[in-house]
Parts: C-alpha cells; structure tokens; sequence
C-alpha cells in the first residue's frame, strides 16, 4: 500500500506531543516544581504542527479518501490549534491559582484537538464519529478537571449524559443513511445522491425519484442534525450549555464555546454541503427554523443573566445561531455562503476566548474569607476602568465585536454573513439577525456601563501573568485586525470552501 | 422461514430484556437483564453471518463489561436506596415523544424500499476484519485506540484521590 504520510503529519505531531505531556508526568515530575514544562512542551508541538499545516499539499486523499487534506480542513485545523494555544496559554496561571496545576490537562487539552482536527479532515462517517468522540470524551474530562468543585463535577456529569444521547442520535442518523445509501463515504453518498435525482428527473419531470423521497433518508438528516446540533449548541438541543459553561473551569468554558463549535460546524458543511446537497431543500428549512429559534432564545435570555459567565453561555448559543444562518444562505450562493461562515468562525475565535479571558483574569476579594476569587457576577465588574484602564479597554474591543460595532471582527463577519443570506434571497432572515444583533448589545453594553460608569463596589485584582496577557494582546490585535483589514482574511476563506465543491 | 422465527426470537429477548433494564426497580435486576440484551445482539450478529462481531460482543460485553458492571453494583454500599433529589419524571410527556418517535420510525422503516442482498453464507471474516484494520481502515483503528487512551486517562485522573501539594 502506497500512502502519503505526510498528509497526516500534523496529526500524528499531535498525537506524540500528548503522549510525551502524559510522559513528562510519568517520568520527570519529582525534578519539577509546576507545570510549565508541561504547558512549553505542548504549546511548542502545536506551534509546530501549525507551521507544518502550509507545507502540506492540498487536496490529498489517503486511507483510500477516508481522510482528506483540502484547504478548508487546513484552515479549520489552523482556527483549532491557534485557539487551543490560547487555552494553553491562558491555563498555566489560572491552574495554579485555582490549585489544580496538573499535567493531564495539557495531554487532554492536546487530545480534544486531535478530535477536532480529525473531524475536519475526515470525509467518511466513521472516522466522523471517532473524532467527535475523541474531542467529546476530552471535554468530559476537562470540564470537571476542577475535581472538588461541586459544580464542576455537575458540569461534567450534565455533559457526559446528554453528550452520550446526541452521539448515539447522530450514530442512528449515519446508520440509517448508510441503510439508503450503502456507503459511509461521503462523497460516494453525494454522488449517489446527485445520480439519484438526475434519473428521477429524466423519467418524469418535476418528480424526485424514489430513493429522495425516502423518508427514511429524512429521518437521519434529522438525526445527522440533533447530533451536530447538541455539539454546536442550537437550540433545541442547547439545554446543556449553560450550566456545563457555567461550571467547567474558564480556561475548559473558553475553549468549549469555540473549538466544539467550530468542529461542529465544519463537519457540517461538509456533510450538509457535500453529502447530503441533493436535499438542501429539505435541510434549509429545519436549519433556518433552528437558527432563527437560536439566535432569538440566546440573546433574550442572556439580557436575564446577572453572572457574566452564564451570559456568555448564553450569547455563544446566540452566535452559533449567526453561523447556521450562514449555512442556510450557502445552500442558494455555495461559496459566498460558506466562505461567511468560515470567515466568523475565526473572527468569533478570537473575540469569543478573549472575553472569557478578561473574565477569567479578573479576580475579587471574598468578603468571608478575604481569598482572592474568581468574579462571575456583573457587580463584580464595576468601576474596572479606574482601576485598570488597559484590561477595561480590552473587554471593550471585545464586546464591541461580539455585538457588531465596526472596526472589529465581529462587525465585518456579521456584514459577510447577513450579505450572504440577502444575496441568497433571505432578507427576511437577514432582517432577523439585524434585529438579534441590536438586541445582543442590550446586555454586552451592558458590561461596559458597569465598567466605566458605576463606581467599585469590590476589590478587584487582574491576573499579570506575562503567558496571560500574550494570549490576550494576540486576540485583541486579532480582532482589530480582522476588522480593519477584512479582505486579506476573506480571500482565504473564499478559497478554502471552493475546493468543496 | 426458520431464519425468520430464529429473527424473531434474539428480537425478542434483547427488546424484552431492554425493557427490563430500563424499568426494572431494582438495579441488581437491570444489571442481569442487561445479560440478555447483549446476548440478543449476539445473536443477531451470527444470524447477520458477523461471526468475529458475534464473538467479541459475548467476550467483551458480556465477559468483560458485564460483569465488572455486576462487582460494582453488588460492592457499592446501599446503591439500592439511592434517594433521588430530583422526582419530576414526567412520564406523560415523555411517554407522548417516545411513542411518536417509534410511529414515525416504523412508519419510515415501512415504506422503504431496502437495498437488500442475499443471506451470506456462513464464512469466517476474522481475516477480512484483520487485513482491513491494518489497511484501508488503520487510520479509524488508531484514532479508536486514541479514545480508550483519553478515557482510561480521564478515568485515572478522576477516581485517584486529591494530589498532595
């Protein structure tokens, strides 16, 4: 058997990182006094695996096309490792604060992006599944890695159980499909699928030919998207989110409300776009209802929320209701459709684990003990300007592009993704979004009103450890940047969802 | 037609045995009902001519998972009056979502036209397994491997005691 090692580089450098984390724990640790070395060694594997991702030839197929290596897997593969450096970055001195600085968090840390990026290569169901299931049984572990912790552990727990519902859901939906089509591939099922409604267009016009009509076809669609669903966190299926974020640790909850997502929704463009295109009149309708429903439920009840983490929670169920409008859109104009999708996706990466990152800095004097921790409420904001100007202007970039205000990310990813949906003939959704946006701003202006115009009511302390604020200069410059110069970033995504099709 | 009646019955057990798992009171009798239920499967595996499937579903399930699941139920101290703190189980509702999701699915399953091939002959595919792990699909075979390496570390990381500082 031929095959083209190199394709899978990246993945494999992954894999002997994680290994080498787990070993350095096993072999080196009574020389060590924390886990820096830990975090040197895996932010150091993903840098290079990143670098490797370039060199890489696009639109390679091995494992007999089992795995694919087109410029949208690069480039998701590049979103995953840039924000799950950021998690390590953000990590090492929160884990020591809270007391848990331990080495099996970067090895896991390491393993839920070899998930991710999986997924984003894999062009056949089973090897889907796997990489959800690694990413998903890391998150299990991460999000009650702060094992005291009462709510850590519900978090965990409320995670594995509906976690394991939406993955059998979504292994009923690939078993059906596979009882139609008699393939897991992915692009066989597409071909098949296309062939299928040629034929059923020559015999008789205007009727779809048997196998389409299947509703046995329309069941594991429905199936294929309650899976993926419960993974991006839409509504019906976002039940989970809120307590899983509110409890998991910050640094976990950062990282949780982008790299699932995001893997989520590459696998969903590639399985909606891709293998199931022949029935994209079928799943517009059930997405454009569930992103409509989404956007709507997130922003209303994050306005309720009084601690900022559960707000966040709640606005990442709302932006994940952005991006499937996108997906709707892409189904009439393919490639401006999923380029915007593409295109928020790595805006909403960087403004997303920021905002967590300010609040995961921000600390407060417990008025019991006089320990210094975490803040989570919004009162605990208050007056933050005075005392510290510079982590104050940051959370404002932040939330400026998490609701839409020009020149950040948030603003030029939103204009992308509502032009789409207009250009698609959708203005009534995109007229939705517009209206979900301004309501959004009710409760991120909100942070930024007790910011800069209430006075302190606690003591604050923000966390100054250098890897910190590298991580959190990147993402503010990040999401500057990307508004400023919009283009540049714009053409990539263009050309990474072209090879799709 | 004797495959049929033979269909019908590993159906019937592991449908009947899954009933009890999930109704039964008592969780010592879930644990032993789940022994059918994985033995129905079994079953099934064979009649689908899934010789080495059939095998390690009764070696793992039933050998393995099965029994460590029993030493845990019977050494957990008075895992029988666990008392709940949350009793709303709405049974109606779920009862409604349950049965319409299992109307639908017949209904479905009803009007399909399977792609259907002929009862395969009773081969062994052990080899056939064998070479394409190591081949076509060593890629899934690894990453499976991967899984049970992140679970069995989670696993560890959780059940071992507060780390000394």
């Amino acid at each position: 058997m031929n095959l083209n090692w190199t394709a899978i580089l990246p993945e494999i450098f992954i894999t002997l990182t994680a290994l080498g984390v787990l070993g350095i724990d096993l072999f080196y640790t009574r020389y060590q006094k924390d886990k820096t070395l830990n975090a040197i060694v895996t932010l150091s594997g993903m840098g290079i695996a990143f670098l490797l991702l370039p060199f890489l030839s696009a639109k390679t197929q091995i494992f007999t096309s089992l795995f694919v290596l087109d410029p949208l897997a690069i480039f998701f593969k590049m979103v995953f490792l840039i924000s799950g450096s950021m998690t390590a970055l953000i990590s090492i001195n929160y884990l020591k604060m809270e007391g848990f600085d331990l080495g099996e968090y970067y090895g896991v840390l390491l393993f839920s992006i070899l998930g991710m990026m999986v997924m984003a290569s894999a062009n056949d169901f089973i090897l889907i599944y796997l990489g959800l299931e690694l990413m998903t049984v890391s998150f299990y572990v991460l999000s009650g890695f702060f094992k005291t912790d009462l709510r850590s552990n519900e978090a965990a727990l409320k995670y594995l159980i509906l976690g394991g519902f939406a993955s059998a859901l979504f292994l009923y939906g690939i078993s059906l499909l596979y009882g139609v089509t008699g393939s897991t591939e992915i692009s066989y099922i597409a071909g098949y699928l296309t062939e299928q409604t040629r034929t059923g267009a020559d015999s008789v016009a205007g009727v779809t030919s048997a196998v389409l009509s299947h509703p046995l076809l329309s069941l594991s669609l429905i199936m294929l998207l309650a899976g993926l669903c419960f993974k991006v966190a839409a509504v019906p299926f976002h039940m989970w989110t809120p307590d899983v974020y509110e409890g998991a640790p910050t640094s976990v909850t950062a990282f949780m409300s982008v790299g699932p997502k995001a893997a989520g929704f590459v696998v969903m463009l590639r399985v909606l776009l891709v293998a199931l295109g022949a029935l994209e009149k079928q799943w517009m309708v059930i997405l454009a209802v569930i992103s409509i429903l989404t956007m709507t439920l997130g922003n209303i009840v994050a306005i309720a929320q009084q601690n900022v983490k559960r707000m966040l929670a709640y606005s990442s169920i709302a932006h994940a209701g952005y991006i499937l409008l996108g997906i709707v859109a892409s189904a009439r104009v393919l490639t401006a459709g999923s380029a915007s999708v593409v295109f928020y996706i790595l805006s909403y990466a960087f403004m997303n684990l920021g905002a967590f990152t300010v609040l995961l800095a921000l600390r407060k004097e417990d008025k019991q003990t006089g320990l210094m921790v975490p803040a989570m409420d919004l009162e605990d904001f208050s007056g933050l300007s005075k005392r510290d100007p510079l982590t104050a202007f940051l959370m404002l970039i932040f939330m400026f592009s998490l609701t839409g205000i020009p020149p950040t990310a948030g603003f030029v990813g939103k204009f992308y993704l509502f032009m789409s949906a207009v250009d698609a003939n959708l203005v009534w959704l995109a007229v939705i979004g517009v209206i979900n946006s301004a309501i959004s701003a009710y409760y991120y202006l909100r942070i930024l009103v007790y910011i800069y115009m209430k006075e302190p009511k606690v003591v604050q302390s923000v966390d100054n450890s250098s890897s910190l604020w590298v991580a959190l200069y990147v993402m503010a410059l990040a999401t500057l940047l990307i508004g400023i110069l919009p283009n540049l970033l714009f053409n990539v995504a263009r050309a990474s969802v072209v090879s799709l099709f | 037609m004797l495959l049929v009646i033979i269909f019908t019955i590993f159906a019937a057990i592991t449908i009947i045995s899954a009933g009890m798992v999930a109704f039964s009171q008592n969780i010592v009798y879930s644990a032993f009902s789940l022994l059918f239920t994985f033995f129905g499967i079994a079953g099934l595996y064979v009649l689908l001519a899934a010789d080495f499937l059939a095998a390690t579903q009764l070696l793992i399930y039933v050998g393995g998972i099965l029994v460590l699941l029993l030493f845990g139920v019977m050494l957990t101290h008075k895992i029988q009056e666990v008392n709940l703190s949350n009793e709303s189980m709405r049974l109606a509702p779920a009862a409604i979502v349950v049965l319409a999701f299992l109307g639908l699915l017949s209904i479905a399953i009803y009007r399909t036209q399977w792609p259907t091939v002929p009862v395969p002959e009773l081969t062994p595919t052990t080899a056939r397994i064998g070479t394409l792990f190591m081949t076509d699909y060593l890629l899934p075979f690894e990453i499976a491997s991967l899984v049970l390496l992140t679970a069995l570390v989670g696993a560890v990381f959780i059940a071992r005691g507060r780390v000394k500082k």
